[in-house]
């Protein structure tokens, strides 16, 4: 397990390569043209509507960021024809269009958040590219809490550990069972003083309320779930490796390994989940812009061709 | 959806799945983290032990645990699982320095 190379698996990881250097520069690019074209069309125009021909352009230049997005990655994961890097390339164009419709469709609502079928499909859109952003995120913080988590399951040598204190554990019950169960906690018979008043050797006290037949409060005591068994100082159980400690202390390792690997489950269902969860947001999305562009298409549709 | 199951393995368990392996190269294909290409005997010559080269490193810092390497497999082997055991490895190497 010990490696003499790269060493480390710091937090915050970031590397900049030559897949996403190109989308990010093509998204800035493409929002500052967008932005600059708006700040314009606002000081010269008169028409600041989302179905103006700005408001319109933005639209379908949005949309088509959208489809691409959500496309160019679908089909480059499903294609036969990959080479390796290829679909890293692909997610960084899905985030760069991504984050380029967004912002090309939020101009082109000009302002206008009525409680209309497109605002609702631009909320579902700021909503599903928060959630990409979060699952980048979790991408980057989850696997390093996963190992933090697998490392506490592991051995140095790479072995289960449950299994190698489970075994130490049973090697510390066993040894202890044995040597208790050979320790005689109770004195040989006949060295036992004789407690009744009815033998021969035991003399009549002048007490007769003193010789009693009743369990004594020390064996009383014995009986009950709390009674410890501590040997006393010349007892053989007391000799070096008479009794081995650590019992506890095993359970507890024990315990926090179980809690490591719940943990480590936990981890593994919200990366998996929060990928459903963005799919279906996606989802959402396309069927509320298909909504709101059946909408805009029953009042734009007959202006056109009047 | 998902079998509750985990993600890691023991080292003999990996080093099993590692002499499965037929290097078919279908895991890296399918992944998403893999940015500069890597060969699949390099990948498996540093999971188990010996020193990680910059390359492994780094696929092993960006890769992000989606699974989408298990399901390629043509032998039903787990990738992500190997992963795992690459990124405790450095991530004790880090704590030893």
């Amino acid at each position: 397990m010990h490696s003499e190379g790269e060493k480390g698996y710091p937090w915050y990881f970031f590397s900049l390569t030559r897949a996403w250097g190109k989308s990010l520069l093509v998204a800035l690019l493409v929002i500052t043209g967008a932005g600059v074209l708006y700040l314009w069309y606002n000081r010269v125009a008169t028409d600041l509507a989302p179905d103006s021909s700005l408001g319109l352009s933005y639209a379908v230049a949005g949309t088509l960021c959208l489809g691409l997005a959500a496309a160019l990655y679908t089909l480059r994961r499903r294609s036969r024809k990959r080479a390796l890097g290829h679909l890293n390339a692909a997610l960084h164009w899905h985030v760069a269009f991504g984050v380029m419709g967004l912002a090309l469709l939020f101009m082109h609502s000009f302002g206008n958040f009525n409680l209309l079928s497109g605002t609702y499909a631009l909320y579902s859109l700021i909503a599903l590219v928060i959630s990409g952003f979060i699952g980048r995120s979790l991408d980057q913080i989850i696997p390093r809490l996963i190992a933090t988590e697998v490392h506490k399951a592991l051995t140095a040598q790479g072995e289960d550990r449950i299994e190698t204190i489970s075994q130490q554990l049973q090697h510390i019950v066993v040894h202890n069972t044995q040597e208790l169960a050979a320790f005689d906690v109770t004195p040989p018979k006949e060295k036992r003083p004789r407690r009744f008043a009815s033998s021969p050797d035991l003399q009549t006290s002048w007490d007769l309320a003193y010789i009693t037949l009743e369990e004594t409060p020390q064996e009383l005591s014995r009986d009950t779930p709390q009674y410890r068994f501590v040997p006393e100082k010349r007892s053989p159980l007391t000799r070096p490796g008479g009794l081995i400690p650590g019992a506890q202390e095993h359970i507890s390792a024990l315990h926090s390994v179980q809690t490591a690997l719940q943990r480590e489950q936990c981890y593994r269902y919200i990366i998996r989940y929060w990928r459903v969860f963005h799919i279906g947001l996606a989802v959402l999305t396309a069927l509320l812009t298909l909504w709101h562009i059946t909408y805009a298409a029953q009042l734009l549709l007959p202006t056109l061709f009047h | 959806m998902f079998k509750p199951v985990l993600l890691h393995k023991t080292g003999p368990q990996i080093a099993q799945e590692i002499q499965a392996c037929i290097g078919c190269n279908e895991c890296l294909l399918a992944c998403p983290a893999l940015a500069e290409p890597i060969t699949i005997d390099v990948l498996n010559c540093q999971t188990l032990s010996g020193s990680i080269s910059p390359a492994v490193a780094h696929f092993a810092r960006s890769c992000y645990q989606c699974g989408a390497c298990v399901d390629p497999c043509p032998v039903g082997l787990h990738r992500d699982a190997m992963m795992m055991l690459l990124k405790v490895r450095l991530l004790r190497s880090g704590w030893e320095e």
